[in-house]
């Protein structure tokens, strides 16, 4: 289980309804691609920091620890920003370093949106999710497994990992692959002997190879959570708009 | 009569590996009936029999003394008044939360959402495991698993509740717990059948014993008989309890 996946099915906003956690997350997401990143992502940073801190009561070192996973990959991208191919061969782009900073807020905003949405509800809730939304219930039925099974299959591989570390299998490169190898080797039939029991399971409690129906919680829309979650995107796509119209100049040292 | 029976039970694994061997087999109502045996002696393979998940070689199963169908609205029947709990939880629980996994089986036997829910409620309340039910499946603890995976099977208030080695893992007070409420649906009217490696349990808590070894029933009786008597274990390569 990943730390992401524990965070998902304790934090405080665990039980509010996926219409709001989805509104407000994908939002974020929509603004910090489509308006300029000076000063709209660097506000939906920190709206998504405070949701996600002060509002889902996700400790703030382990939100900056996540936030920066991606870190890499951004920086990584941007730093091909700041040098160009001229007629005197590799140089430092002139507007380079604004292109890349600009690029890094916008990509960081972007990923905490998303972050706001996938820290706060549980990954088979988004799932679950889908069915409201008339996705048809064989392709809900088969994500719902596969997140079960991926859950099973990762606790079997580590278990598998644990074994072979304790009898040296992983002391050098050569028996590291080997190792690694032989797990993955291993953990394919035996995902396949758990699907099988899994359907006897569920046979045994009435599974006739037809829909996987349960119950799922109602988790009604809060107005007053909507009308906030609305208020504050309306807020961040004004600041866009006034920026992108350059009502705000003074402030554009980092072009979009 | 009794209410579930198997006669010349015999079933042989694909790839020709011999399983049970001509089992002769009666469950009466309200004994509680521990299978017993070593390893590899055709425990697990019995009970996938007794609710139709697998099927005999030769042989057949009794329900009320009526063979059973093996069509997919018998098999269907078989299920409602035989309940399964698999050994490892893990292979019974797939829904994201508790109360969604406990809600699959009312939810086919047909009842509409008020009664399934009502029926899940119960179910978790018996169990003792009400407070779990918006927790996540894959967060619970090893015991909770259990309960949870008993929890789906009862919701559907089987005649007979089929139990493989339901103690196995759990520490000595969990183990108490489980068969304290084990205890409890048998006064509701539910039949137990359990396959366990735990000798002492079985004496102290079953009213029946039977003991198998290689596919076969070497030696069936009262419990509180059975299984001290040395000579009879030792058949079934089992120790017998201190009397």
């Amino acid at each position: 289980m990943t730390p992401i996946d524990r965070i998902a099915a304790t934090n405080r906003w665990r039980d509010h309804s996926i219409t709001e956690k989805a509104l407000l997350g994908l939002g974020l997401l929509g603004l910090a691609l489509t308006t300029p990143p000076w000063p709209t992502a660097v506000a939906v940073l920190a709206v998504a920091t405070l949701a996600v801190t002060r509002g889902a009561g996700v400790p703030v070192r382990v939100w900056v620890k996540i936030l920066a996973a991606p870190l890499g990959f951004v920086l990584t991208g941007a730093a091909t920003l700041l040098i160009e191919l001229g007629p005197h061969g590799i140089g430092f782009a002139a507007d380079g370093l604004p292109r890349a900073a600009g690029l890094t807020l916008r990509a960081t905003a972007a990923v905490s949106g998303l972050l706001t949405l996938t820290l706060t509800t549980p990954a088979t809730d988004l799932v679950a999710g889908l069915r409201r939304w008339k996705v048809p219930a064989e392709i809900v039925e088969i994500a719902l497994l596969t997140h079960r099974f991926l859950l099973l299959a990762g606790d079997t591989a580590s278990a598998m990992h644990t074994a072979q570390t304790a009898r040296l299998g992983h002391v050098d490169w050569r028996r590291r692959i080997r190792s690694t190898g032989l797990l993955a080797a291993n953990l394919l039939p035996r995902t396949l002997d758990r699907a099988r029991r899994l359907e006897t399971g569920l046979a045994a409690r009435g599974w006739n190879g037809a829909s996987l129906a349960v119950l799922t919680p109602k988790r009604p829309v809060s107005p007053r959570r909507l009308a906030a979650i609305v208020a504050t995107l309306a807020a961040l796509a004004a600041l866009g708009l006034a920026d992108a119209d350059g009502l705000l100049p003074m402030l554009g040292m980092l072009p979009a | 009569m009794s209410l579930l029976a198997a006669e010349a039970l015999t079933y042989v694994y694909p790839g020709g590996v011999p399983a049970l061997d001509a089992i002769d087999l009666e469950i009466a109502r309200g004994r509680r009936l521990a299978v017993l045996g070593p390893n590899g002696a055709g425990k697990t393979t019995l009970l996938l029999h007794l609710n139709g998940t697998l099927r005999p070689t030769t042989g057949r199963i009794l329900l009320e003394g009526a063979a059973v169908d093996w069509s997919r609205a018998g098999l269907s029947a078989w299920r409602r008044r035989v309940g399964l709990v698999l050994q490892d939880a893990d292979d019974q629980l797939f829904a994201p939360t508790v109360f969604e996994d406990v809600s699959f089986g009312p939810l086919n036997l047909g009842l509409g959402e008020a009664e399934a829910k009502a029926r899940v409620e119960e179910a978790l309340t018996a169990l003792g495991i009400a407070d779990l039910a918006g927790r996540a499946t894959h967060m619970l603890s090893f015991g909770q698993k259990k309960r949870a995976a008993i929890a789906g099977a009862i919701a559907m208030r089987p005649e007979i509740l089929l139990l493989d080695e339901p103690t196995a893992g759990l520490d000595a007070r969990s183990a108490r717990r489980l068969l304290a409420t084990l205890e409890e649906l048998e006064a509701r009217g539910t039949t137990l059948v359990f396959t366990t490696h735990d000798v002492a349990m079985a004496h102290r808590f079953a009213h029946d014993a039977v003991l198998f070894a290689d596919g076969r029933i070497v030696a069936r009786g009262p419990a509180s008989e059975l299984l001290v008597d040395a000579e009879v274990m030792d058949r079934a390569g089992l120790d017998a309890v201190e009397g």
